[in-house]
């Protein structure tokens, strides 16, 4: 771990307030994306910062393909 | 209280460190029970808040639309004044208490503050209660601004009333320690806690002048039958007088414990103890000479003088600004403290797994997004955009609703075990409430804040009309009456696990070695403050010059043209039931006549109905 999983949580809960404006910002330049694909993508940031946080913390290339 | 108690906690002040519980017995128990009664308004204020919340989204209904405003003026009252301030009280006390190093001078004086708050709130909070039945015809649906024409059962008015006064001796409590205390340290500054006490307290009893003066001579008598009518300008003018400072009254505690336990939780030193308090002066001469800012669309007062009111409330922005700045440098410090480093990661090395520090982080930075949606409420003319909207609740559930009543629930993580000697109940679980309510706050108060943009009202059961559709900009409308319900839910489910573990630490928490009652030391002590800030007297004397030239010549004007007892205005729930029939024979039926807009008529027809129902 190279958060702890108290930060890891509190991280998590960041992303929603992005996930739950993301699609207006999105509007904004002109990208129309629905709310199951605005979840979609809220789901793929907690996705990277789970890896993020569990990536062993001797490796410094991380690899989003695959999780730990 | 027995003298017993009294003498007990004389004997105890000698010793440095332990619990609080240890150290000041007599005083544990009575903030412990103000503590409760905070929480009970809280369990009761959300059951209110989720029921409304389904309802006026249409998602569940199971009361009628008439109840509506019965359950929203007891949602608004419990949580906001009594919650809030019963939880105040018992800071504050702890905080005098503790700065000072000695107890209360009489703790049958304390005793009886807390009894007449208790009294009031049972009065007040039982008028409104009494609304749910019609057993009796005591009824308060009133909402916690009760304004005239509206009209509550005088039980409710001298509830408020009793309830003030019991805040008024807990002040004179606390002043009389610190006298005392003073005769004893000639020449010692004031400890910060203690200063932030006085000061907020000062500024109380300034602000209460005006709803004392608004329901003693007004709203009471008049309730009473003791006079016809009032002068609604007048009164709400009066009500706003209090209305914007009991704002800070509200936050000051959280203010205090950001100040004073945040930086000891995050491992570091509060950053400068000047700023500290020069925040809190500035506060006690700005917050009062600004009520007219909710007043921007009362006919009645002229465009000037709200004017000014837009002028000073900008410059309240200061003392936020400043506190942003101190809180989060007190926070880099202890994160330092702590082998943080870098320029961001030092985030990294703060107690994230504390959830008295994670709650108080998260709802500082909710703090900065209400901060924002605060200016533009601020501005007379963005105003009439959002005035009466779904926007303001969005506003003050940012403000109210997280900054203040999330740092109280994660400071109350703090005090549980300092009250009772006994461990949390449950870290882990206190951690994922906190941060429920936050992602809850996020998903409700974004999409009031959206919905109020569209123009939908607040305060209301039925805020989709028949042959309207507000347009959403992004998404639609349904999106956003589900995200208000989901993020509803789980403030809901935030609120019982609270609950849930403040229960069961104070019956099963377990018996445990704690960490002493103390609080942040400072980086730049209060021998770096002027010795002028510490001049109660001189800031007591400046701030009622601004209150009197704030608001003499807006009170005159509103009564040269209303009258002190206004025109006659007929009281709501006794004549309403009139005005309602007159106003469908007269407008309903002239407008049915006109095609296009007889869906208009139609929607009249209906609110009036509604209205009926609920102002019976
Ligand atoms: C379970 C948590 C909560 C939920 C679900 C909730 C929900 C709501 C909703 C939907 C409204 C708007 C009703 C309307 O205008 O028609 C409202 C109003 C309000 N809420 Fe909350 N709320 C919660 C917690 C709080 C807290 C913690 C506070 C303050 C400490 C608070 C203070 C208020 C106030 C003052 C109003 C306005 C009442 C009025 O307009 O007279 N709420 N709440
Ligand atoms: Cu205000």
């Amino acid at each position: 771990m190279r958060i702890s999983g108290g930060a890891l949580l509190v991280a998590i809960a960041f992303t929603v307030p992005i996930v739950v404006e993301l699609r207006t910002i999105l509007a904004w330049f002109g990208v129309q994306i629905s709310v199951f694909e605005g979840l979609v993508l809220g789901l793929a940031l907690i996705a990277a910062l789970l890896v993020y946080a569990f990536w062993p913390e001797a490796d410094d290339s991380p690899d989003a393909s695959s999780s730990s | 209280m027995s003298e017993a108690a009294v003498k007990s906690t004389d004997a105890t002040t000698e010793d440095e460190g332990g619990i609080y519980l240890d150290q000041f017995p007599a005083e544990a128990k009575v903030i412990r029970s103000a503590l409760y009664s905070s929480f009970l308004a809280l369990a009761l204020g959300g059951l209110f808040g989720i029921i409304q919340t389904l309802h006026r989204t249409d998602i569940y209904r199971f009361i009628d639309s008439e109840t509506y405003y019965t359950v929203l003026t007891a949602h608004g009252v419990f949580l906001v004044i009594t919650f809030t301030i019963f939880f105040l009280v018992g800071v504050f006390t702890w905080a005098v208490t503790t700065s000072l190093d000695r107890p209360v001078e009489d703790i049958r004086f304390t005793w009886l503050w807390y009894g007449l708050m208790s009294l009031g709130t049972v009065m007040a909070g039982g008028a409104i209660l009494a609304g749910f039945t019609d057993a009796t015809d005591i009824s308060a649906d009133v909402l916690f601004t009760f304004y005239a024409p509206m009209q509550a059962h005088p039980l409710f008015y001298a509830g408020l009333v009793i309830f003030v006064v019991g805040t008024w001796l807990a002040g004179a409590d606390w002043f009389r320690s610190w006298w005392n205390w003073k005769q004893e340290n000639p020449g010692e500054r004031i400890p910060l806690p203690t200063f932030m006490v006085l000061t907020t307290m000062i500024m109380w009893y300034i602000a209460t002048l005006g709803v004392a003066t608004a329901i003693l001579v007004f709203l009471l008598p008049w309730s009473l039958g003791l006079i016809d009518s009032v002068n609604p300008t007048l009164t709400r003018t009066l009500f706003w007088f209090f209305g914007h400072p009991v704002v800070y009254f509200w936050l000051m505690p959280a203010y205090m414990m950001w100040y004073v336990l945040l930086p000891k939780v995050s491992g570091g030193k509060l950053f400068s103890d000047p700023l500290a308090r020069v925040v809190f002066v500035l506060f006690l001469l700005l917050s009062t000479p600004v009520g007219i800012h909710h007043q921007y669309l009362d006919p009645g007062i002229s465009e000037g003088f709200k004017f000014i009111a837009m002028t000073n409330t900008m410059f309240l922005l200061l003392p936020s600004l400043l506190t942003a700045f101190t809180v989060v440098a007190s926070m880099e410090h202890g994160a330092r403290q702590r082998g943080g480093s870098g320029r961001l990661a030092w985030l990294k090395a703060l107690p994230w797994r504390d959830p008295v520090f994670a709650g108080m982080a998260l709802a500082g930075i909710m703090f900065a997004a209400g901060g924002f949606s605060g200016m533009i409420n601020a501005g007379m003319n963005i105003n009439y955009l959002v005035h009466n909207t779904l926007w303001v609740p969005g506003h003050f559930h940012l403000t109210v609703g997280t900054a203040v009543a999330l740092t109280l629930m994660a400071a109350t993580y703090w005090f549980m075990p300092q009250l009772t000697g006994r461990d949390l109940w449950n870290r882990s679980v206190a951690l994922v409430q906190v941060v429920l309510w936050f992602v809850g706050m996020t998903f409700m108060t974004n999409a009031m804040h959206r919905a109020g943009l569209l123009g939908m009202p607040r305060r209301t059961a039925e805020p989709q009309y028949e042959g309207f559709e507000f347009q959403a900009g992004v998404g639609s409308v349904a999106e956003l009456d589900a995200q208000i319900a989901i993020g509803g839910a789980l403030l809901a489910i935030s609120i019982v696990l609270f609950l849930t573990n403040v229960v069961l630490t104070a019956v099963a928490g377990k018996r445990s070695d704690l960490p002493d009652n103390s609080y942040a030391d400072t980086l730049s002590g209060p021998e770096d403050s002027p010795l002028v800030l510490d001049n109660l007297k001189l800031w007591t004397a400046i701030a009622l010059v601004l209150v009197v030239f704030a608001y003499s010549l807006p009170l005159l004007s509103i009564v040269e043209r209303g009258g002190l007892f206004g025109p006659d205005v007929t009281a709501f729930p006794q004549h309403i039931q009139f005005v309602a029939s007159m106003a469908v024979s007269v407008v309903g039926d002239s407008l049915a006549t006109i095609d296009p807009v007889s869906s208009l008529a139609q929607f009249a027809d209906t609110t009036i109905a509604t209205l009926t129902g609920v102002i019976r």
